[in-house]
């Protein structure tokens, strides 16, 4: 894997090798370029039946359901399910906030993991893998591509992002609901500290672009506890005003403004059929990656 | 509010504490460079209305407790009558204690007398407060003198009952020397007194002086008075008016007339035993009263004929004052009344001799004799009480003998000679005469007390229809006791320790004056003068307690009451007393007897503008006067760390997690290998089969 380099940081090869077994599954259909894993909305040749359709002429006449002719004396050609490989876009929330982190990992640091992993588990399955790391726009960007070299490519990016400035994640995601023109897996790195009414038009917007989206929500330990004793002055890490704040007087205030976020975040997510994973930064990553990949794995039947 | 312990106020700046550890612990913020701002921001957009009521209430309780806890060790005081008044340890404290016979009165229900409760309220309520120095002025001496510790008060014997009357401005004056020759600190006067006119006297010029000399004291002068002032209402004193004694055809008789008052102003019907001992001879007579006062004129008592002076008593049930309950007499038989006249003209005396000849009563012995002056020296002077001068003013050896009669307490009434010289006598000199172009008449004179009072039953002497043709000018620090239109004295008396000295400006005759025509005036102020001079020249006397004129009263010897009284304190107790062998009654003033009670204002007028609280209290109250309060600052400070607690204990979280739970499959399912589970789907893909 890392035949002249330096091991990445974020790969853990073990990890790696018992995430190999759990495919990767989208939940809606993809449009690849192969055959692969995922279902097409196209008919294709695969062993899945999927429907009877009438004979035309020139259809292959291998494909003619005989039994169905002996039955009704009519024509009727066998559709079958087409596999297709997944177009998996990564986009890596490299805003200012990610670089929080109070457990010794900070938020990109764990999104490079997911990231990391889910991005080497779809390349081995064949699928392809592209990233576009978001802040105040779309800083670096790359298409997905099978190319098992394009990995490192991808690596690199993952590698080399670094969180400042602050967070345009609705403006940016409308942007690649509209530039990522076929369907894709969007899998979105974030800790999507923006109002959930933006996020629903966002999530919407891809939904009708018939992606599949995947979120995982990155937030630390001490942003759901707040739990602080002294008085604080609060620096906003992507350049807002700061704020100074008496813990004991502010926390209970705090703590409602978060149930409303997550309780708005909630209901968006489901009416959006957006596949939201909440991750503690003190949860570790492989159980996140095997949650997510065994709830994928059980939706696909 | 007032503090025993006022100089730890000086603490109370700490009750900022919290208010400063709290800017403080602002200032002492952490900065953190923080992700979830988003949801700062919402917090600080929600209502802090609550928050920052809680916070304010949290400090607020910290105050509180703070301030509660400086009140309680500063040692309040509950009883606001100390005011502001009592600002930490005095240098020196004065106490002027009553011990007059009014203060002997005990509260109801009670055996304790106002004297006691004052000096227990006192030794206590002093013994709490401190001071560097204790001095008591009790009434009886003008003295001041230091006690160690005001406990001291519950034994003194100065410090019990007596019969004397209070002057409240003479010691008052006492105190007010005392500062000014010891130059005292800050000084707090306590004043114990049940607000009796008689020892008030609040129409005397002196409270003026003394309010005027406290004021321009530099240091701090603070008076307290703890007054009694209550009466007993229905309390009965006896006195007697008038004894003598009657010698009868076989034996001899008392005739004792009583005088019965009763305070209160009740109109009940009374039925009182009165006893009468006579040297232990006791009898009782009955007297009925109603109304506030009652007379038994000459009650006859009869006695050995053989015996002719003794001593007696009368005594009536106990009451509400048991030292108004009695009173001593003393009785002999009547002495003669001799006076001496010195005149350059007899024919001009003629009437004065007359009016001091004759006797007002028959078995009483009186005569008078003019002698020229140059005789005076040869004359026998024992038994003369009255000397009428009508010559120029005595000088050398003639002013010797005179003053020499007038220390042995005789009466003197000087007449204007003829022609006055400029011979001064007690600082006294006739002037010139003068004629008045018309008959003038008396225009004011003193009807209620010395020789021209008012009689028993109230009725004023003529002096009035005196018809004055001509006097004669007289100087001298004199006070008029007969003045004539225009303010020319009349009759004038020279203050003296010793006797007494009248000036008459006029003389009986006709040319000047119709004092003889008239006759009563000349012959009730002769007769009084002479009774005056009889009176302390006899061999019984009736004295009022603490007046000891002309006595000498360490040579005294009690006879009859008085048990417990020193022996240098028999003239200011009641009881009958041998000097020699002259026996003397010794008995409270007449004022005593009326319970007339200074008004609440008219105390207060007395010390205007003096640092001044009062506080009323009832013999028999057990109740202290001064009353620590710290358990009520200590029970609020409790409260308020109480309800700081409260109000600091952390709100139930909401159950945040339960939903981060509810997103993540239970730890059962998570923890499954995920490897055995992956192996279920095998490393192709899965396929459907229809």
């Amino acid at each position: 894997m890392f035949p002249s380099r330096q091991p990445r940081s974020f790969l853990d090869a073990q990890v790696l090798s018992r995430l190999a077994n759990v495919p990767l599954f989208s939940r809606r259909p993809m449009q690849g370029n192969v055959s692969g894993r995922h279902p097409s909305p196209h008919r294709g040749s695969s062993v899945e039946f999927a429907e009877y359709r009438k004979y035309v002429p020139g259809d292959d006449l291998r494909r003619l359901d005989w039994r169905v002719y002996g039955r009704s004396d009519r024509f009727y050609v066998k559709e079958f399910e087409a596999d297709t490989n997944l177009r998996c876009c990564f986009i890596l929330d490299t805003s200012g906030s990610m670089a929080f982190g109070s457990t010794g990992i900070a938020k990109i640091e764990y999104a490079r993991k997911l990231a990391g992993s889910l991005g080497y588990l779809a390349v081995q399955q064949g699928d392809a893998v592209g990233i576009s790391c978001v802040a105040k726009g779309i800083t670096r960007s790359l298409p997905p591509t099978r190319n098992p070299a394009h990995l490192r490519t991808f690596f690199d990016i993952l590698e080399q992002a670094q969180p400042e400035g602050e967070t345009h994640l609705i403006s940016v995601l409308h942007e690649l609901a509209e530039t990522i023109r076929q369907r894709a897996l969007i899998v979105i790195l974030s800790d999507l500290f923006v109002e959930p009414e933006l996020l629903r038009g966002c999530f919407q917007h891809l939904h009708f672009r018939k992606h599949d989206i995947a979120v995982f929500h990155l937030l630390d330990p001490q942003e759901m506890s707040f739990n602080f004793r002294r008085p604080m002055r609060f620096l906003d890490m992507e350049g807002g005003p700061a704020i100074f704040a008496e813990p004991n007087e502010i926390a209970d205030r705090y703590h409602q403004a978060l149930q409303t976020y997550l309780g708005a975040l909630r209901d968006v997510v489901l009416e959006s059929a957006v596949d939201h994973h909440r991750v503690a930064l003190d949860e570790d990553y492989e159980q996140v990656l095997v949650r997510f990949l065994v709830g994928r794995a059980r939706g696909r039947g | 509010m007032t503090f025993l312990q006022p100089f730890l106020l000086i603490g109370l700046p700490l009750v900022a504490l919290p208010i400063l550890i709290h800017l403080i612990n602002q200032r002492r913020y952490q900065t953190l460079r923080w992700a979830a701002m988003i949801f700062l921001l919402a917090a600080n957009r929600m209502s802090r209305g609550y928050a920052r009521l809680r916070q304010m209430l949290i400090l607020a309780c910290r105050m509180l407790a703070i301030a509660t806890l400086i009140f309680a060790i500063s040692r309040p005081l509950a009883s606001g009558w100390l005011g502001r008044a009592v600002g930490g340890r005095p240098d020196t404290t004065i106490i002027l204690l009553d011990r007059s016979p009014s203060m002997r009165q005990q509260g109801p229900g009670t055996v304790i007398s106002k004297l006691e409760a004052g000096r227990q309220q006192l030794a206590r309520t002093l013994e709490m407060l401190g001071s560097g120095h204790w001095v008591l002025i009790e009434s009886t001496s003008p003295v001041a003198r230091d006690i160690e510790s005001p406990q001291t008060l519950l034994k003194l014997p100065s410090t019990e009952p007596a019969s004397t009357s209070a002057d409240l401005p003479a010691m008052l004056e006492t105190a007010r020397d005392y500062i000014r020759t010891n130059r005292t600190g800050n000084t707090e006067i306590w004043i114990c007194s049940d607000l009796r006119q008689n020892d008030w006297n609040p129409d005397s010029v002196r409270w003026q002086t003394l309010r005027d000399a406290f004021l321009e004291f530099p240091q701090s002068i603070r008076i307290h008075l703890l007054a009694y002032a209550d009466v007993a209402s229905g309390n009965v004193a006896i006195r007697v008016t008038n004894v003598r004694r009657v010698q009868t055809a076989h034996s001899a008789e008392l005739l004792v007339s009583l005088k019965l008052t009763r305070e209160g102003g009740t109109d009940a019907p009374l039925h009182l035993p009165v006893q009468i001992e006579i040297e232990g001879a006791r009898s009782e007579v009955t007297v009925d009263m109603d109304g506030s006062a009652c007379e038994l004129k000459d009650h006859r008592i009869p006695i050995e004929r053989e015996r002719e002076r003794g001593w007696g008593k009368v005594s009536i049930p106990a009451d509400a004052n048991p030292a108004d309950n009695e009173f001593y007499f003393v009785f002999d038989r009547p002495q003669p009344r001799r006076t001496l006249i010195v005149s350059e003209d007899p024919r001009t005396l003629a009437a004065v001799q007359l009016a001091a000849a004759i006797s007002p009563d028959p078995v009483l012995s009186c005569s008078a004799e003019i002698i020229p002056r140059e005789q005076m020296t040869a004359t026998d002077w024992e038994g003369i009480s009255l000397l009428v001068w009508h010559a120029p003013l005595p000088e050398a050896d003639t002013a010797q003998v005179v003053q020499a009669f007038l220390q042995r307490g005789g009466q003197v009434l000087f007449l204007p000679p003829r022609t006055p010289n400029d011979v001064a006598f007690l600082g006294v000199r006739w002037q010139d005469w003068l004629d008045v172009p018309s008959e003038t008449s008396v225009e004011t004179w003193r009807g209620d007390q010395d020789i021209l009072a008012n009689t028993q039953s109230g009725a004023s002497l003529p002096v009035g229809r005196l018809q004055i043709r001509r006097t004669c000018g007289v100087s001298g620090e004199l006070t008029p006791l007969a003045s004539l239109k225009g303010g020319r004295p009349l009759l004038a008396r020279l203050p003296t320790t010793r006797g007494g000295v009248y000036f008459c400006t006029t003389t009986p005759d006709a040319a000047d004056s119709s004092l003889a025509s008239n006759g009563v005036v000349l012959y009730v102020f002769v007769q009084r003068a002479l009774a005056a001079g009889a009176a302390v020249l006899g061999q019984t006397r009736q004295l009022v307690a603490g007046d000891a004129a002309l006595e000498q009263p360490l040579t005294w010897r009690p006879v009859a009451g008085a048990a417990d009284a020193l022996s240098t304190d028999y003239v200011h107790h009641a009881g009958v007393y041998a000097a020699g062998d002259r026996l003397l009654a010794v008995n409270r003033s007449a004022a005593e007897d009326h319970a007339a009670v200074l008004a609440d204002d008219r105390v207060a007028e007395l010390f205007r503008g003096l640092s001044f609280t009062r506080v009323d209290d009832r013999a028999g109250s057990l109740v202290g006067l001064i009353q620590e309060m710290w358990r009520p600052f200590l029970v609020a400070m409790m409260i308020a760390l109480l309800a700081e607690a409260g109000l600091c204990l952390p709100r139930p979280k909401p159950e945040s997690d339960a939903s981060a739970k509810a997103a993540r499959p239970g730890p059962a399912s998570v923890r499954a290998d995920p490897v055995a589970r992956a192996g279920a789907f095998g490393s192709s893909p899965m396929r459907l089969s229809t």
